[in-house]
């Protein structure tokens, strides 16, 4: 019974953002453990190259550690596709699912951030999370300069989302408002599609094993539990980046920087020993600020940074199917456009692990730095309330 | 264009409907409508986003008003009853 008040605690009970940043950390940290960090556009990329591939444009996927695969046979994309079932598994739990439909102006928004979003992450790259969260922990410059970038693309589009909600308010008038009926509370059957799923996840992650697919199986369910953890907590790295000039309210992104002092411990430790020490390091350079503005632009616009918009997908946002589309086509295209790689060619700086280039010490100062005048800006921000 | 449909359920009772406003629509709109909401009446809030039944009542409160109640009406659709006295 105990053991059940807990699951059902877990599942059906929003949880504390404090609570989901300590998860995410952790999550982020076995994760890393046991194969890889958390980063999903490269992936996204790479459905996108291909489709292009199978349509008999035959290109390379952008990013070179995901070669193009059948998505289903890519460990990477596998990782995505659990965030966005484990997403929608726990949202039909707790009947939060719904077909969330858009007007044209709505789509145009998605095609635009959708848009924005594939162009910035191969410029930046790769994304919000794995570009400047993960990059960060992991010694990578990009990091910091990436995160430099996405604040201030957040603040610019949001500047564009006001446009359309701005039109509608004007137009609201108390004192012309017609009759009509208060709306009752209805029941559903969600929950109990929502018990299925769980289900069919554990009978795919079974199949994945049956295979002898472990790598496969292991970021599957690894996914899973990131999507119920983003669905339960509600974390939003675009609300993070936003909201900080947006309502001056620091809080989540207060929260995330402490998440990322604390997890660089883990990565040094791993990384000081030999452990995957170029994992999520990539190059660095001015193209981390204008592909962190592209894509902090298109998050906006899109209502999802990447892990966000495979999250809301999984809740049923139409919006975020099409900025997903999108921005797999867009990114996918990269190498037909560009003619090289992302890391090669004139556009991007060397990669650069920062321990190779000032010692341990120096880089935890730097990123300890880097944390300490964000953290700073944040509350000089909020100080503005 | 996006509307924002505003109802009437009774005298000094209102319903405003933002379903298909994903977030933070709901939030960045709410402190313009309180501002508009006449004094002494009620306003149920229609929203579908799941973090807007947090931001929403967060930002309600600070502004002086007072949360009434948050249900669930529907497969994705809540209702946040607001309160302006």
């Amino acid at each position: 019974m105990r053991f059940w008040g807990w699951v059902s605690k877990i599942l059906l009970e929003p949880w504390p953002v404090w609570i989901g940043i300590l998860f995410l950390s952790l999550t982020n940290l076995y994760m890393f453990i046991y194969a890889r960090a958390l980063g999903v556009f490269p992936q996204m990329a790479m459905w996108g190259t291909w489709l292009y591939n199978l349509l008999g444009w035959n290109i390379e996927a952008p990013f070179p550690a995901i070669p193009v695969k059948l998505p289903y046979l890519d460990p990477h994309s596998l990782l995505d596709f659990g965030i966005i079932l484990g997403a929608l598994g726990v949202a039909l739990l707790n009947r939060e699912f719904k077909f969330r439909k858009e007007n044209l102006e709505g789509y145009f928004w998605a095609i635009l951030g959708g848009f924005l979003m594939g162009l910035g992450t191969v410029l930046m790259p790769p994304c919000n999370v794995g570009g400047f969260w993960v990059a960060t922990m992991a010694f990578s410059l990009s990091g910091p300069l990436s995160g430099i970038g996405l604040l201030f693309g957040a603040y610019i589009g949001t500047k564009f989302l006001r446009i359309e909600l701005n039109k509608a308010l004007e137009k609201v008038d108390f004192h012309s408002a017609s009759e009509v009926e208060p709306l009752k509370p209805k029941n559903s059957t969600q929950p109990i599609w929502g018990i299925i799923l769980l289900a069919l996840i554990f009978l795919i992650a079974l199949t994945y094993y049956y295979y002898n697919l472990a790598l496969h199986t292991g970021l599957f369910l690894f996914g899973v539990i990131f999507g119920v953890i983003f669905q339960r907590s509600r974390i939003c790295f675009v609300a993070a980046f936003r909201e900080i000039t947006a309502s001056y309210n620091g809080k989540l992104m207060k929260y995330i920087i402490i998440s990322i002092a604390i997890s660089a411990i883990g990565f040094a430790f791993l990384k000081s020993k030999g452990y995957q020490p170029y994992h999520m390091v990539f190059p660095a350079g001015w193209h981390n600020l204008i592909g962190g503005i592209i894509f902090g632009i298109g998050m906006v616009l899109a209502g999802g940074c990447g892990v966000g918009i495979l999250v809301r997908s999984g809740e049923g946002y139409t919006r975020s199917w099409m900025a997903l589309i999108v921005g797999c086509l867009t990114s996918g295209a990269w190498t037909g456009i560009y003619g090289y790689k992302v890391g090669q060619g004139w556009i991007y700086g060397p990669s650069i692990f920062l321990p190779d280039t000032i010692g341990w010490l120096g880089s935890f100062l730097l990123i300890y730095s880097f944390l300490f005048l964000f953290y700073l800006f944040i509350l000089w921000m909020e100080g503005k309330k | 264009m996006k509307e924002i449909k505003i109802g009437k359920i009774k005298e000094n009772y209102y319903q405003i409907d933002m379903r298909g406003w994903m977030c933070p629509y709901p939030k960045y709109a709410i402190e313009n409508l309180l501002e508009k909401l006449p004094p002494q009446s009620y306003m149920d809030l229609l929203v579908d986003c799941p973090a807007a039944t947090q931001d929403v009542p967060e930002v309600v409160r600070k502004k002086g008003f007072r949360v009434e109640k948050v249900v669930l009406i529907n497969d994705g659709e809540w209702s946040i009853t607001i309160k302006n006295f």
